[in-house]
Formats: structure tokens, sequence, C-alpha cells
């Protein structure tokens, strides 16, 4: 009953986690400037991060620790330093796309510019991993999450035609505007594949003390959670090819999305778009916050846990301290939020090798997983990932640069 | 386990100390050399100065210059190998207090200076 009720918190955890301000606005410009026809990035990102949310999972309940700490330990401090480097700042990124999102859809809602709401927010946020538990914050913002779900019932309103969503599950080339389309596929593959959901994740499994039993449990949340954060992208999608795309609305800037659910919902719409933003991009933030201590905290064997007081683990509460004030700072000096969301996916997808090469070579060691080791079918699979992983680092800068929109 | 790989079982693995508190990780490990015997582990070194070692001199002398503002008062901590009481594969532990060595200095400064100055940061709270 235990582990039934954690499947279920689990899941809800997972949707929470998938869904946030990178998959609002890559899915939103895949819409609105391509209708359907990118839906297929969007399945293929959700397979490959189903896969990889799995093995981080299985990694910590079979071997009690966390994906940073186990890097450390046995791929040593030379091989992580470049890579940990790099991902601490793709974290202060994406947490400034998070606090911008939240920041967006307080002003939606107040008419005060989103800059002005950036410390206030990042005091919210900071509030929450001081005082909070795990498992308080865990369950708070999945459950707060629900409401994105408006996003798959406006889908359904606008009866879109199956036909063509189906047609959209295959690859296609596309008929106009080409190296955009392929900066949104690539934007979209980024901000379902963030680096963060992975350290988050297995660092909460070792919070939640999983061990070898957990192993199905974590199947089952990243199979389902996964798909069910899909599933929300995907109504994103869907409602933006179905609303936006036939007025011409590109969506240049977050204003032009917030109109996204209107036609469905007339009265509550608006209302209903800043809250899911707001809240999808809280429960975000407090993620990536929480990973970017984390990473550190292992990375240099600190007492760390979300659970412990401050007192206990000062310097692991003073990391997200810093990185949330830092990357306040970006949205306070007035950069556009939709602007550095869609950048930071970009840059997202350009650090994959660094994150999935150490799940092929710590996947396979028999001694810290035993029976739990990845088997032929899975690093099929992740060698897959590692070499699409590499031609997305090599294709995404200059994408940005010609397709960016 | 009988056998420790230096490299595998002991650079980089997790420290605890006789409480269980995380106290850092094994930056170095240093070896005993003599003529007449095969080189023997003498001790280990945690510390921010071991890790810039291992990467460029030039990262030492950085933080060489840095550390006039560290309050951590040994920059380089030396363990003996004779502290270790137990190696598994997710840590080593030691028989000595964490709180009391230099690898705590950081967190009791930043514990007492910053943290307890925060809304909510004093324990009794």
């Amino acid at each position: 009953m235990k582990k039934a009720l954690q499947l279920a918190l689990g899941i809800l955890t997972a949707v929470g986690g998938f869904f946030d301000v990178g998959n609002l606005a890559t899915s939103a410009q895949a819409g609105a400037r391509f209708r359907f026809q990118l839906i297929w990035s969007l399945l293929f990102a959700t397979i490959l991060v189903i896969f990889l949310v799995e093995m981080s999972g299985r990694f910590a309940a079979a071997s009690g620790k966390a994906l940073p700490s186990a890097i450390r330990d046995h791929l040593g401090f030379s091989f992580w330093l470049g890579p940990f480097v790099i991902l601490t700042l793709v974290h202060l990124l994406v947490l400034g796309a998070e606090i911008g999102g939240i920041s967006f859809a307080l002003q939606l809602v107040t008419g005060i510019g989103f800059q002005w709401w950036a410390f206030p927010v990042a005091i919210v946020i900071w509030l929450f991993l001081w005082r909070a538990t795990f498992s308080a914050i865990e369950n708070s913002t999945s459950l707060l999450g629900l409401i994105t779900v408006c996003f798959v019932v406006a889908a359904f309103v606008h009866h879109p035609p199956l036909h063509q969503v189906a047609a959209g599950a295959l690859p296609t080339l596309p008929s106009h505007d080409g190296a955009t389309y392929w900066f949104i596929a690539v934007s979209i593959i980024g901000s379902v594949i963030a680096p963060y959901l992975f350290y988050f994740y297995s660092s909460g499994a070792v919070e939640d003390k999983w061990d070898r039993s957990y192993v199905a449990v974590n199947r089952g949340i990243s199979v389902i959670g996964m798909t069910f954060g899909s599933a929300i992208a995907l109504g994103a999608l869907v409602v933006a090819a179905m609303v936006l795309a036939p007025r011409g609305i590109h969506v240049s800037d977050y204003n032009q999305a917030a109109a996204m659910l209107t036609d469905a919902f007339p009265f509550w719409g608006f209302v209903l778009f800043a809250a899911s933003m707001g809240i999808a991009c809280l429960g975000a933030a407090l993620e990536v916050a929480l990973s970017l201590a984390y990473a550190t905290s292992q990375t240099f064997g600190w007492n760390w846990g979300e659970d412990l007081h401050p007192r206990e683990d000062a310097r692991f509460s003073l990391t997200y301290t810093v990185a949330i004030f830092l990357s306040a700072l970006i949205i306070a000096a007035g950069i556009d939020p939709l602007k550095l969301t869609l950048f930071t996916m970009v840059i997202n997808a350009a650090v994959l090798p660094f994150v999935t090469i150490p799940f092929l070579l710590l996947m396979n060691d028999r001694r810290l997983l035993g029976r739990h080791c990845n088997g032929w079918f899975s690093n099929a699979i992740v060698v897959m990932i590692v070499i699409v992983s590499f031609v997305l680092a090599v294709v995404s800068i200059p994408l940005a640069f010609i397709g960016g929109t | 386990m009988h056998e420790l790989d230096l490299a595998r079982d002991v650079m980089d693995k997790q420290l605890i100390d006789r409480d269980c508190t995380e106290m850092g990780r094994i930056d170095g490990v240093l070896l005993e050399l003599s003529d007449d015997a095969p080189p023997r582990v003498d001790s280990f070194e945690l510390g921010f100065v071991v890790l810039a070692e291992r990467v460029h001199p030039r990262l030492l002398a950085l933080l060489e210059w840095l550390r006039r503002w560290s309050v951590r008062k040994t920059a380089r901590q030396i363990v003996q190998w004779s502290a270790v009481e137990e190696v598994t594969e997710r840590y080593i532990k030691l028989s000595i207090d964490a709180t009391e060595t230099p690898a705590f200095d950081w967190e009791r400064w930043l514990g007492m200076n910053v943290v307890e100055h925060l809304p909510g940061g004093k324990e009794e709270e």
C-alpha cells in the first residue's frame, strides 16, 4: 500500500518535473509555427527521457548513490570537473528561465513588469526550500501542478484533426522556414531532456531512502509520469496549433502565448494560463535549485539533504540560496524570459553529451548495481542517446543563430 | 572487501565520520616509500588545494591566493589511514569526529555567521 501511494506521488512529481517553462515555450512555438508537424520531436524526446529517468532511479535504488556523487566516485574529479562547471552554469540559466516564467505569469495577472517580480519570486522559492521538507515540496508542487492538465482539456475542446495529429508523430521535412523548424525541434528535445531532471530524481530517490525493492516502482514512475508530462506538453502544442497558427501568431513573446486558452475557456482561459505557467515554473524552479545544490554538495562530499535543518547542512542550503538570487538577477536585469528560455533549451541540448556519457559507464558497473545493470537493450538505447546527444551538441548552437526566433 | 584498488576504491570516495556525518571526499592519497619495502598507503588528503593541484598548477596558485580570505585554518587536511574504520562501496568511514576537523571549518562558520542570521536559521525555532 505504501509503495502504491509512493508510485502515485512519484508519478505526480514526475509530471510536475516534466512540464516547465521550456516545454510550454517550445510547444507553443512548435504549434504556432508548424502546427502538428513537430509532434515527432516531442515523442522522440519523451522516449529518450523515459529511459534516462528510469536509469537514474534504478541506479539510485540499486546503489544507494545519486548520480553526481557516483560520477565523482567512479569516474574521478578530473573527469567530472568540466561537466560540473558547465552544468552548474546551465542550471543557473534554467533557474533564471523558470523565475522568468513565474515573473511573467505575475505580470499577466497584475500588469506589473516581470522584472519587478524577479526578487519577490526568488524570496518565495528560497522560503519554500529553506523551511519545507523534501516530501512537502514534492507533494505540494506536484498536486498544484495538476492545473496544467487544462492544456490537455483545451486540446480536446478544440477537436483537432486527429489524422493530422497522428501524421505529426512521424518526422517530415518542413515546407517553409527549415532552419526555424530544426531549431524548434532541437529546443523541444533540450526542454524535455533537461539535465536537472536526472540529478534531482536520483538525489530525491536517495532522500526518500529507496532500496532495490523500489526498482519496479521507479519503472512505473518514469514510464507513466513522463508519458503524462509529455501529454500535457502535447496538449499545449495542439492548442497552439488550433488557436495561434490560424491567426498567424508566431509566439515571439509570452504575451502572444497567453491567449492560448481563451478560446477553450473564454472566462477562465487567461487566468488558467497564468496559473499553469506560474505553478509549473515554481515546481521546476524548486527542482532546479535543489538539483544544483545536490550536485555541488555531492561533488565535494558535503552534508546534504532537504530534510536536514539549514544549520546542519549550511553549505548545501547556501548553495541553493546563492543560485536562486544569482538567477533572479538575470530576470531583474530585464532579459526577455522567452528568449532566455529558448536560448537555455538550446544550451541544454548542446551539453547533453556531458549528461548521457556517464549513464553508459555507470549503468554497466556490475559491482555497484549487481543484476540491475543495463542489459543489451538498455545499452543499445543509451548508445543511441549518446549519438543523438553528440549530433544535438554539434547542430544546436549554429541552429540557434540561423533559425532562432 | 579484501583487496583495495586505490584508484577505484579509495580516490574521490565519500568520507563519513564516526557519527556518519559526511565530511568530504578523498582528494589525494599519500604513499610511504622505503627502500626495502613496497609502497604503503600512509594517509590521505582533503581540501580544495589538493583538488586544484590535480587539475592545474595555475588553479593551485589562484586558490593559494584566495586563501587569504578563507576561514579554513588548514588548507590541506591529512588523515592517517589508521583512522579508517570501514571501507564500503558507498563510503569510507573514519573513527574521528568530523566537526572537530578543518573539513568542517566552513560549515561551522557559515552556520554561525550566515544561516543563524536568516529567518528560521536557528535550530531551536
